[in-house]
């Protein structure tokens, strides 16, 4: 390369006049090409990644996520900075393929942001693709404290409350209920989370744990574990397994009489986990991050709620709110920065606010968590509408002091926060 | 203890039916036609969301159809697919039934959408019954009773009917069959459509218990290969004991250890191949030498 350059600069100099005219005849010619080579650079669109599963045990939720985004950008007449943009939406079989994802998004697509990770094991796996290819990243779905934990960094957000927040407000509910307490949990990082909650709140407060069984992915039949549950009977049994997992839980559970006899509680579950279980088993206390009838919904969010029961024939799933509101946040962050550089976005996620009910949300700078409210909600005694089952109790914590608690402060944070 | 492990083996059994009604079908389909049938976990769902849909449009007992149904559509698939791939290389096979399988799941969740669809069992048969520590729900032993049933009818009319000797002697020697003048075609067709069948039939039973998703077939097809292995490719007998037996190793598995529950009927497979490469009842078949 160097003996390349030295053989050329000296030649470089010794422009004849026949070239400098044909050089300059080509730049004014140029002059009429430029503006349409400009549009066509303008024109080129800005690109945004989506990883939502595609197939596998979280597909059901990641189908209502990945509308919710898609709406998002729909709301915007699918142009960003003025110029088009376009959502890339690839798959997330696995945690593996999750990484696999996002290094093609980021390598072969180009995008500027990304929005996914359905589990949080998926939602890890992307998050360390995003640190390591300065990408921003909007984890919409997982609830694993590692994200903005121990894993933390500065191109990662995380829409929804950590586990340990969703246990600080549910757990009360179920020590009122009673303080044994059986725990049934995934075998991956949201149900450990759980576990190591629960069982922390519950042994702090007099309480005994009196079984606790970890459960893989995809169980088909919980018959055998339902059985040891009603032997070691205890007052509350609290599941930490997902989607069509406690779906297949809670059918299963009502099939062996267990339904109204011993309490079961679970956090950050979904309308859909609900929906495919059925009126005659539904049943459980829950702590959700969005409901379409909650009447302190934003306009914002009910309008978006409007489009998409429009848009899809049936009400937006909180999960759609959640791919919704997390694909939005980076999108009114591009439109902030009023560029696609990826410093920039990260400082505009920084300062991104979002109005609900009487507080602004947004992301906290010391750890990219949001910070929001939950619903508390068990399952209405007669279910007359098939989209309804949500009896709603509560909605906390209830001031944003409360909230900040909840949350918990920088000083309580294992997140070291690296720099852009 | 004594009696929990109790009734975690009767009831270790009785989820054992259940997979012996999942892999039956798989089975007979390799026995018979050297298919490894990738799609027929996604017949198994066809046939959930065909109880789904039927019972929700017309009540419980139309979903009785919906076995019957899977076994048509298993008809269309054989004359148009499947019978292409009848003494070729065994991996197009493999590839066109899992593209199969990939296609089926799509059409499901662009008809049906992608969250899970709510189908409950009949009110006569909620409720269970305990005989001292045994706790078994009145459904499953429906489940159990027709799973008996159904085996038993499907052996007498492979033992002791005309059209049984036909299968079994085609499965062995297709050629010599067809040399007798019988159209084996029609056979295989048939052959194909009753695994089909048995496949929705797993789906309209399962159908209660587990949750209705595109993606359901995944819980149904993986002890479907692990109980047709450990029992022996194409054997009838086999596939009940293995069914029987992953019921078993899977319930015991959770009341000790219970985060290796997954993985249980993997290593009971791994150990079995072991002691006997061609599973429990696997015979040498000239056909697939």
């Amino acid at each position: 390369m160097t003996e390349r350059t030295k053989t050329r600069g000296p030649t470089a100099l010794h422009i004849g006049r026949r070239s400098l005219l044909l050089g300059a005849t080509s730049l004014a010619a140029s002059r009429l090409g430029m503006p349409y080579i400009g549009n066509a650079a303008a024109a080129e669109p800005i690109k945004i990644g989506m990883i939502w599963a595609k197939t596998g045990s979280i597909v059901d939720q990641a189908e209502y996520l990945a509308q919710g985004g898609m709406l998002a950008l729909e709301q915007r007449n699918g142009t960003l900075l003025g110029r088009p943009a376009e959502i890339v939406w690839l798959d997330e079989p696995n945690p593996q393929g999750a990484q696999q994802s996002a290094e093609r998004l980021v390598g072969e697509q180009k995008v500027v942001g990304m929005v996914g990770g359905a589990l949080s094991s998926f939602a890890l796996a992307i998050s360390s693709v995003a640190k390591k290819a300065k990408i921003p990243y909007v984890a919409a779905n997982a609830a694993t404290g590692d994200l903005t934990g121990k894993s933390c960094n500065k191109y990662t957000f995380r829409l929804q409350p950590p586990v340990d927040v969703h246990a600080r407000i549910l757990a009360p509910y179920c020590a009122s209920i009673g303080k044994k307490w059986y725990l049934l949990t995934a075998s991956y990082a949201f149900g450990q989370d759980i576990k190591r909650a629960f069982t922390d709140y519950i042994t702090a407060n007099g309480g005994t744990v009196v079984g606790a069984d970890e459960v893989p992915v995809g169980t088909p039949d919980y018959s055998s574990f339902i059985l040891k549950i009603r032997a070691a009977k205890p007052d509350v049994v609290i599941g930490g397994i997902a989607a069509s997992d406690l779906t297949t839980f809670l059918k299963q559970w009502n099939e062996l009489g267990m339904k109204g006899k011993i309490p079961f509680a679970e956090i950050s579950v979904g309308n859909t986990d609900l929906w495919g279980v059925g009126p005659e088993a539904a049943d459980g206390l829950y702590t959700i991050t969005w409901w379409y009838k909650n009447p302190n919904n934003s306009p914002e969010e009910q309008a978006m709620a409007a489009a998409y029961e429009k848009k899809y024939n049936r009400p937006a799933a909180d999960k759609a709110w959640m791919g919704w509101l997390g694909m939005k946040s980076l999108l009114d962050s591009i439109e902030m920065a009023k560029s696609t550089e990826p410093g920039a976005i990260v400082q505009a996620l920084e300062n991104w606010k979002y109005r609900r009910s009487d507080m602004d949300i947004g992301y906290r700078g010391f750890d990219h968590q949001m910070t929001s409210r939950l619903l508390v909600a068990g399952i209405h005694p007669k279910i007359t509408d098939k989209w309804d089952y949500f009896d709603v109790k509560a909605e906390l914590p209830k001031t944003p002091d409360d909230i900040a608690k909840a949350f918990g402060a920088q000083a309580d944070s294992v997140c070291k926060m690296d720099t852009l | 203890m004594l009696d929990m492990i109790l009734s975690q083996a009767v009831n270790g059994l009785v989820l054992g039916f259940l997979y012996v009604l999942i892999a039956i079908g798989l089975s007979i389909i390799f026995g018979m036609l050297g298919i490894v049938n990738f799609a027929h976990g996604a017949f198994f769902a066809i046939g959930a969301y065909l109880a789904y849909a039927l019972g929700r449009e017309f009540g419980w007992w139309a979903a009785l159809a919906a076995p019957l149904l899977t076994g048509a559509i298993g008809v269309l698939v054989e004359m148009v697919l499947i019978r292409h791939l009848y003494g070729k290389e065994p991996l197009l096979g493999l590839i066109l039934t899992f593209a199969l399988a990939l296609l089926a799941e799509a059409l499901l969740r662009l008809i049906f959408g992608g969250a899970p669809v709510p189908f409950a069992a009949p009110k006569f048969l909620a409720g269970f019954v305990e005989y001292g520590p045994i706790l078994i729900t009145k459904y499953r032993m429906f489940v159990l009773v027709s799973t008996a049933l159904v085996l038993v009818l499907f052996w007498a009319f492979l033992a002791y009917t005309p059209y049984g000797r036909i299968i079994r002697a085609g499965s062995r020697d297709p050629e010599m069959v067809g040399l007798l003048g019988i159209n084996l075609p029609i056979v295989f067709t048939g052959v194909f459509s009753i695994g089909c069948l048995l496949a929705g039939l797993g789906g309209l039973l399962a159908a209660p218990l587990w949750t209705i998703t595109p993606s359901m077939a995944a819980g149904a097809i993986m002890p479907a290969f692990v109980i047709v292995t450990i029992g022996g490719l194409g054997s009838f007998l086999g596939a009940i004991v293995a069914g029987l037996l992953v019921g078993l190793t899977t319930a015991m598995t959770i009341q000790f250890q219970p985060e290796w529950s997954g993985a249980a009927m993997y290593i009971l497979m791994a150990a079995i191949l072991l002691i006997r490469p061609r599973g429990l009842f696997g015979e040498r078949w000239e056909r697939f030498e």
